[in-house]
């Protein structure tokens, strides 16, 4: 059994449909990434699966536990916790306080982290602890993000484009500390839209269009899969790209 | 992993007009959120302390007295309201109506039942809290700006309630109460001791304020204030902590009323109404909401000024609404973060704190 499982869920904004019927099974040792194009629900089932925005449908289980729609803290203190795409911090607070505050929600570290002072360590950020957030430049930014999110000790992690917005050698570093995570039991699944990165990084893949799953499996599979080619580069260029 | 930032060493080669704009902008600044050392905060603490207790012995006289007794008192109930407001960041313009909760529960409490003030007190201060987790209720729902609405309304009904009270309320005239139970060998009627007794409720308040500001409660308090979704995401309740800090700063509204009904021994609506309460939120935000001494400075700096340039009523409320005017325009954190700004400028200690930029407002 999967730590994570979603089964047929679907969200609905209205009359637009952004999930249709989602299975998933996403396991805590090793990094799984999702793809799609923009608008495709990556984003959306990473708000529902973390009780951001309630499901309209469907179930999604933690350990057997059934966790849909228990509200967003609750979801967290499970050790299911996420990033979000906009590099989000406490900005008027200082570096070592946003990481504390998730640290101290987090049972403090679990054994894992002694300190927040180690979190910022692991993520590189450790010389500006006494910076405060919102003055932060972006790619430190995005490091605090995350250290923020492994406060919490989190079995599994989403991360929501932790690569956007970063230059080449930013994201590079960026997903070398990423693939340090699985060996220490804390599980990634992350959307990017590098597919370079992606499939360096990631052991296997799963591709969305329009609210459902296209394809899943180790990346060079999937990415060798007509039908995810056709949804990157459009029916007519498939010739031309392959 | 090497870490890339972007700003390091921008001031050190910047023009003299940019080096110049660069220090305004640390003394204007809201720096909050980076400490003193300890040593510092120890000793103007202790200078505090001495300045406040050695008041009485002064020979400022009865008003000056008065006065001061006022300014502490209502220091007490904006300590709640800069813990809801600037830790938190859920302004009120309605807090005079939750003082006022206190004082008329006590009041009510010594009239009817006998009960005097340190009976009365813990039945207050609780009414206050429950009161002000009630009319935080909506705030789960409706954003900031909502809620300040939501209070300024509970203000304005909890003066039509208490003017239609009868005889329970007392109507427009209000209630009398006797003098403080005296505790043996202190006996309040005596100013300089009812200014000692507010002191004492002044130094719990700013204690109990020091703690929680230190705290894992505080720190979560202001990941709140800072970020509502992403103190989600890190397993904040945070409803629950919306509702739980109005009510503690009903605690701190309950105690301010008792004391200020104690002080005066009579209380009519009036003293709870909009006026009141906006000047509440004025001071606050004048003093500086985040700074442990703000609520009191800001106490300080609204009840004496009319006394030391000799303003009557009318004249008070426009000096109050032109140094509103320009704290917002100059100093966002308040008085308080001015006075921190301008002893790091003196010491270098913005030498740790050299962040561009680094405006706390959120």
């Amino acid at each position: 059994m999967a730590a994570l499982e979603v089964r047929g869920l679907r969200k609905q904004f209205g009359g637009v449909v952004a999930l249709n019927g989602i299975d998933l099974d996403i396991d805590t040792d090793r990094v799984v990434g999702i793809v799609g194009p923009n608008g495709s629900g990556k984003t959306t089932l990473f708000n529902v699966v973390t009780g951001v925005h309630p499901a309209t449908g469907g179930a999604v289980f933690w350990h057997g536990q059934d966790i849909t729609n228990i509200g967003a803290h609750r979801i967290a203190r499970k050790r299911l916790v996420r990033t979000f795409q906009q590099a989000m911090s406490f900005p008027g607070l200082t570096v070592d306080e946003n990481v504390r505050i998730a640290w101290e929600q987090g049972r403090k570290g679990d054994g894992r982290w002694a300190s927040p002072g180690m979190i910022l360590e692991f993520v590189g950020l450790a010389p500006l602890s006494k910076a405060i957030a919102g003055s932060l430049p972006f790619g430190s930014l995005r490091r605090l993000g995350l250290a923020v999110a492994l406060g919490v000790s989190p079995e599994l992690l989403l991360l929501d484009e932790p690569g956007a917005g970063l230059n080449d050698s930013e994201a590079q570093a960026f997903a070398a500390v990423i693939a340090q995570l699985p060996p220490q039991g804390i599980g990634v699944c992350l959307i990017d839209h590098d597919m370079d990165m992606m499939a360096d990084l990631c052991d296997r893949l799963i591709v969305l269009d329009f609210g459902t799953k296209i394809a899943e499996g180790p990346p060079g599979e999937v990415l060798a899969d007509p039908k995810v080619r056709e949804v990157y580069l459009g029916p007519d260029k498939k010739a031309a790209a392959s | 992993m090497p870490v890339t930032d972007n700003s390091a060493g921008k001031t050190g080669a910047a023009p003299e007009g940019a080096r110049a704009r660069d220090r305004l902008a640390l003394l204007t600044a809201d720096n909050a959120a980076v400490p003193l050392p300890a040593g510092v905060q120890a000793i103007t603490a202790i200078l505090l302390a001495v300045l406040l207790i050695a008041l009485p012995w002064l020979g400022l006289g009865y008003r000056f007295l008065s006065i001061a007794i006022t300014t502490l008192y209502t220091a007490i109930g904006l300590y709640g309201l800069g813990l809801q407001f600037g830790q938190a960041g859920i302004m009120s313009v309605g807090h005079a109506a939750l003082m006022g909760v206190g004082a008329y529960a006590s009041a009510i409490l010594s009239v009817q039942l006998g009960l005097g003030l340190w009976a009365s007190l813990p039945f207050a201060m609780a009414l206050s809290a429950i009161v002000g987790g009630v009319i935080g209720l909506p705030t789960l729902r409706v954003g900031g700006q909502h809620y300040i609405i939501i209070t300024f309304c509970f203000c304005a009904l909890f003066v039509i309630v208490l003017t239609n009270g009868g005889t329970f309320t007392g109507s427009a005239t209000g209630l009398d109460v006797g003098s403080v139970t005296p505790l043996p060998g202190i006996n309040f009627d005596k100013l300089s001791n009812n200014y000692y007794l507010v002191l004492a409720a002044l130094f719990l308040a700013v204690v109990a304020t020091y703690l929680i500001g230190n705290s894992r409660y505080g720190r979560t308090l202001r990941a709140i204030r800072e970020n509502e979704q992403l103190a989600r995401s890190v397993g904040i309740n945070v409803d629950l902590h919306k509702l739980g800090v109005l009510m503690v700063s009903g605690l701190f509204a309950g105690l301010a009323g008792v004391l200020q009904l104690y002080y005066l021994r009579h209380i009519s609506p009036t003293l709870f109404g909009a006026f009141p309460s906006l000047y509440l939120a004025l001071m606050v935000m004048l003093g500086g909401a985040r700074y442990l001494y703000g609520p009191l400075i800001g106490a300080v700096v609204v009840n004496f000024l009319p006394e030391v340039l000799n303003l009557d009523p009318v004249d008070s409320r426009i000096a109050y609404g032109v140094c509103l005017l320009l704290v917002i325009l100059l100093l966002p954190g308040g008085v308080g973060a001015g006075i921190k700004n301008i002893y790091c400028a003196i010491t270098g200690g913005f030498e740790t704190q050299k962040q561009r930029g680094s405006n706390g407002r959120a």
